[in-house]
Formats: structure tokens, sequence, C-alpha cells
């Protein structure tokens, strides 16, 4: 397992692609879910009981970071088939779509946007927040051993 | 001539019976709403009474939705430091405007605690709402729940169930909502701090520090 990510790490293109995905995703999920302040003051607030949901979003954005880049080396240097990458974007996906679509200023839009479809969609994201976000990490985990799995086997092949 | 003279009668007896009936079908509770009440750029005319000191030189303006999740996180670790601190101390006041948008109970959440106003229990019953908050539509602010509220306040149930069932406050909710938007608000909770000459926004249930920033600015 440590071998595949030095495989695709020692890369420095993919190094860096995984801490920009890390650094965007981290942040913008803590921007989206009221974790960071940009106005009237940058300023970042951990209010107590909302540890939980933010090792979520720590985690997602790591194994995020960790499984699109592995299946972009994949897909580039191994011309496998981009099937498999669908798991890594699913999961971000879903786990990004969690949480944000609450009383800010996007759940704001969809509900003026689509009434009370919206409104309906913004409360089964809020209220299911932590669960959909657990959801996607375990997309993202499963993703993530599959590649390996798979880059371990392709790799053997092609050597 | 005759005939003239009991047309003319019969319009005005209609017109008597007709005034006589609105008076008598008007709700039995009475509103004093300050119509001209302005903070800033706000009418909070249609908002909550004022909690503190009506005549405090600053005023902190919030938008909320007794469904919103960053409300209740603001009304727990934020607002008893601003209460405690400025509120008190009758450095600062504030009013509470609805923006009930999340849900379908939230209107009726909103709509409820101006009931609780008409007997002089509007940030008892608001503090109960932000205690009891559950998920979005959960049923937690329907309409059994809020009359619940209200029981265990000791409210007039009579007044309060004729209220909240006509749907008195409807319209006053919707101005509310109005303000909000007229005010380019985005979100909930959402803020604007009021003071002589300026007036600050504020986005989010932004920590306590950053209200202490700016009201010490302006103070």
């Amino acid at each position: 397992m440590i071998q595949t990510i030095k495989l695709v790490y020692s890369n420095p293109k993919y190094f860096l692609l995984a801490s920009g995905i890390f650094v965007l995703m981290t942040i913008g999920l803590l921007i989206l879910s009221e974790y960071i302040f940009l106005e009237p003051y940058v300023v970042a607030h951990l209010p107590s009981g909302s540890e939980l949901g933010f090792i979520l979003i720590v985690t997602l954005s790591a194994l995020s970071a960790l499984v699109i880049p592995m299946n972009i080396f994949r897909i580039k240097t191994l011309k496998s088939s981009k099937q498999k990458m669908g798991g890594g974007i699913l999961g971000s996906i879903i786990g990004n779509a969690a949480g944000v679509c609450s009383c800010g200023p996007i759940g704001f839009a969809v509900i003026s946007t689509f009434g009370s479809v919206g409104a309906t969609a913004t409360a089964f994201l809020t209220n299911y927040e932590i669960p959909i976000r657990i959801i996607a990490i375990v997309i993202l985990a499963v993703t993530y051993f599959t590649t390996v799995k798979s880059l371990k086997v392709e790799c053997n092949l092609n050597s | 001539m005759n005939k003239k003279g009991v047309i003319l009668g019969v319009i005005v007896v209609a017109i008597v019976v007709g005034i006589v009936a609105s008076y008598s079908s008007a709700p039995s509770e009475t509103v004093n709403l300050d119509m001209g009440r302005t903070h800033g750029t706000i009418s909070t005319a249609m908002g909550s009474p004022i909690l503190g000191d009506p005549s405090a030189p600053i005023t902190i303006v919030e938008f909320g939705d007794y469904q919103c999740e960053q409300c209740y996180a603001w009304f727990h670790n934020t607002k008893p430091a601003i209460v405690q601190n400025y509120i008190d101390t009758g450095k600062v006041n504030l009013v509470f405007v609805d923006l009930a948008f999340l849900g379908r109970d939230s209107p009726k959440a909103a709509q409820a605690s101006y009931c609780a106003e008409d007997q002089g229990m509007y940030w008892e019953y608001h503090n109960i709402l932000y205690n009891s908050q559950e998920s979005v539509d959960s049923g937690w602010a329907n309409s059994e729940r809020l009359k619940a509220f209200a029981f265990s306040l000791d409210l007039d149930m009579t007044l309060f169930e004729s209220c909240l069932d006509s749907e008195k406050y409807s319209k006053r909710v919707q101005y509310n909502i109005q303000q909000a938007r007229d005010n380019g608000v985005k979100g909930t909770p959402g803020f604007f701090i009021v003071g002589p000459n300026e007036q600050q926004k504020i986005g989010g249930a932004q920590p306590f520090s950053v209200f202490k920033t700016i009201l010490d600015s302006m103070i």
C-alpha cells in the first residue's frame, strides 16, 4: 500500500494536485459550513458540539485528495478505464453537498429558486449531514482500496 | 321619493351593519406596533419587541429562523455573552426579525412568537423555541407543539389558539421576510449592528469576538 502511494506521489505533479485538492476542499467546506468567516474579518470558529462535523470535513478532504490523484495517475499512466474514477468523484460530491445547504447563502438561494422542492432537499441534506458525510467517506475509502489493489495488479502486469 | 328614501335607508343600514360586523369579528387581542420603527435601513416595525434598553445607542438587528441550526448555535454560543456584556449593561439592544424560509413549520413558529407577544411573553416564547429546536420540519414546531409551548408558559390558550389558527400574524412574518430580502440578507442568522452613525452587516453565527470588536468600535 505504501509502495503504491510512493509510486504515485513521487511525481511532484500528483503531490501538488493532492495538496491543492486538500487545501481548496478543506477551506471551501469550512467556509460553507461556517467554521471560517471571511467578513467583516477573517476568523475561524469551532463552536462546541460541532467538533464531529469538523473532523468529518477534514477526513473527507484528505481522502478526496488521496483518491482523486491516484485515479488520474491510473488513467493517464496506465491507460486504464475511466470507470473507477467515478467512486472518488461521487464520494467527493456527496460529501460536499451535505451540510452546505442549510441556513447559509446556498440553502437560501436553493430555496428561493426551487421553492418547496428546494426546501425539502435542503432540509434532507441538513438533517442528515453527518450520516451523508460518513457515507461519502465510506465510498472514498472503498474507492481508495480498490484503486490501490488495481494499481498493484496493473503495475505488475505492465512491468 | 319614498322609494328613493327606502333604498337610501337600506344602504345606510347595510353600511352600519358592515362596520359593526367588521369590528365584532376582529380578534380580541391588541397589538401595539410602532409602524415608524426603523433601525438604519431596516424597518423593524413588524419585528420583535426590543430586548434591552430601547434608548441604547446601538441596536443589533438579528434576522433568524427558528428551525435554523446556525441560529441555534448563535443563540447558545454567542448571544449569552452579548446579553451579559452589552444588553444588560444598557449599551446595546436587540431586535429579532423573522427570515422564516427553511421549512413549512418556520413561518408558523414565527407567527406563534407574535401570538405570545400579544400576552407579553414574546422573549420567553422565543427562548423556548430555540431551546426546543430539533431537525427541520421534524414536527417539533408543528401547531400542536407550538400550542404546547404556549401552555407551558401559562398563556391564555383560548387567545393563543385563536391567534395561531387564524394566522393572524401571517402578513407580519411575510413583511419581515421581505425586509430581509430588501436589505440583502442571504441566510440565517444575519445581523446588522446599527450605531449612531453607521451600520455593519455580519453574516452567519459568528463568534462573540467579532461582535465585541464591532460593538466596541461604535461605543
